[in-house]
């Protein structure tokens, strides 16, 4: 009775640009994967990367940070500091082994509801291959 | 018979005292054996006789000086401390104008479990003679070379700058320890990305999430943390994998920048979970 695996996502969108350009996305009736949640946050700059290790806690199995362009960020440099960040923590997602592919950075402006559309399926296309992110029980518990 | 370091830490660490430069002076005392030593603070020139140096004085001073930022101290640091110590001031933990920092060599730590594991039954006396070490267990003594117990952490260990001290205790050292500090981390880091989740989880499993990796770093010093569970939490409780995974996860983020690799997080985990691992793979990213 085992259900086909459907990946949840979590959707961390920049006000400005990615969750405008979610908003294309529905306004222009563009089909993309339900599988999407989304949390609107002012810029890719506020988003800690503790709240992507969160995400995962609590049986996310992929994450999606999106943005401005650069050099179009609302608050000028907010999304040049999110990528820096996220440069060294995907680095150690990946040396803890949680598949880089769980986690993704990506600039979406708002008039761009194909790309984010896009960015949605290909990502959820890609997890669902993957299969979920389980954390095995420990050995006193199994 | 203490050692000639041993002699001038003392020698120094009074007559600043004395001297009025310094409130304590921080560095070792004997702890409950020949292989333990405890962070101590000489306050007065008459507690410099409990001060030691041995090959055992493996703990990070940084962590214990930090306790007393704001006030005049003095301490004898090793090239390792004296990174941590540097990452302090870095971050404006520490007061530069308000310490005196005296460079000791060190030409490496010796690793207790090893010492322990080499000898029969308990281990009474611990001393160095040249490149060798005597170790005195149950009425027999054993010479070891010293190269084969010291730390992991020291091999290949980069030395601190000399010119950064007010002053550095001159004996005849060689060179600290040679040897490949990355090794393990690029082995782990060749394997496959499931077989390394494989690795951590684990490890982690046996992690009872009793924040002494935390307690012990130098460089973890806000006052309250972000990733610390309250002691009933029920992920707390449960030592659920997912939040485990996540305290060390997040852990290593926050210490991307500061990690000096001094392996306190190692040496006090109860459950000898390979956090070295982690201090290296954030020094091989900085490298890069």
């Amino acid at each position: 009775m085992s259900e086909p695996f459907e990946p949840r996502l979590l959707g961390l969108l920049c006000s400005w640009c990615a969750y405008g350009g979610a908003d294309t996305a529905g306004v222009s009736r563009l089909q993309y994967p339900p599988n999407i949640r989304i949390v609107r946050v002012m810029c890719s700059g506020r988003v800690d990367p503790l709240f992507v290790v969160r995400a995962f806690e609590q049986g996310a199995d992929g994450v999606l940070v999106a943005g401005c362009h650069p050099g179009d960020c609302h608050y000028a440099t907010g999304n040049v500091f999110a990528e820096q960040r996220f440069a060294r923590f995907a680095g150690l997602l990946d040396f803890f082994g949680i598949d880089r592919r769980r986690f993704k950075l990506a600039w979406v402006s708002a008039s761009e509801g194909a790309r984010f559309a896009a960015v949605v399926t290909e990502m959820t296309e890609e997890i669902r291959a993957l299969g979920p992110l389980k954390m095995k029980a420990p050995a006193w518990q199994a | 018979m203490a050692s000639l370091i041993e002699q001038q830490i003392r020698t120094r660490a009074s007559t600043l005292l004395a001297e009025g430069r310094i409130d304590g002076f921080v560095g070792y005392r004997q702890g409950s054996g020949p292989l333990r030593v405890a962070p101590f603070v000489a306050r007065a020139p008459a507690e410099v006789e409990k001060l030691v140096w041995n090959p055992v004085c493996a703990p990070n001073l940084a962590g214990a000086l930090r306790k007393y930022a704001g006030q005049r101290a003095g301490v004898a640091l090793k090239a390792c401390d004296a990174r941590s110590v540097a990452e302090l001031l870095r971050l404006h933990q520490l007061d530069r104008e308000r310490l005196y920092l005296i460079g000791v060599p060190c030409r490496g730590m010796l690793d207790p479990e090893k010492v322990t594991a080499t000898a029969a039954g308990r281990v009474t006396s611990l001393a160095e003679e040249g490149a060798d070490v005597v170790i005195g267990a149950s009425g027999e003594t054993l010479r070891q070379e010293r190269a084969g117990l010291l730390l992991a952490k020291c091999a290949g260990c980069p030395a601190a700058p000399a010119e950064w001290f007010d002053e550095t205790l001159h004996e005849d050292v060689p060179a600290p320890p040679v040897g490949d500090r990355f090794a393990a981390v690029r082995a782990l880091e060749a394997l496959e990305v499931a077989e390394r989740l494989d690795f951590w989880q684990r490890h982690f499993s046996r992690c009872t999430l009793c924040y002494a990796c935390q307690t012990v770093c130098p460089l973890c010093f806000c006052k309250e943390c972000a990733l610390t569970l309250e002691r009933d939490d029920p992920r707390r409780l449960a030592r659920e994998p997912a939040s485990v995974f996540a305290f060390h996860l997040m852990r290593a983020f926050h210490l991307a920048e500061r990690c000096t690799g001094c392996d306190e997080c190692e040496r006090v985990c109860p459950e000898d979970i390979p956090l070295s691992l982690i201090c290296r793979k954030l020094e091989l990213d900085r490298l890069e």
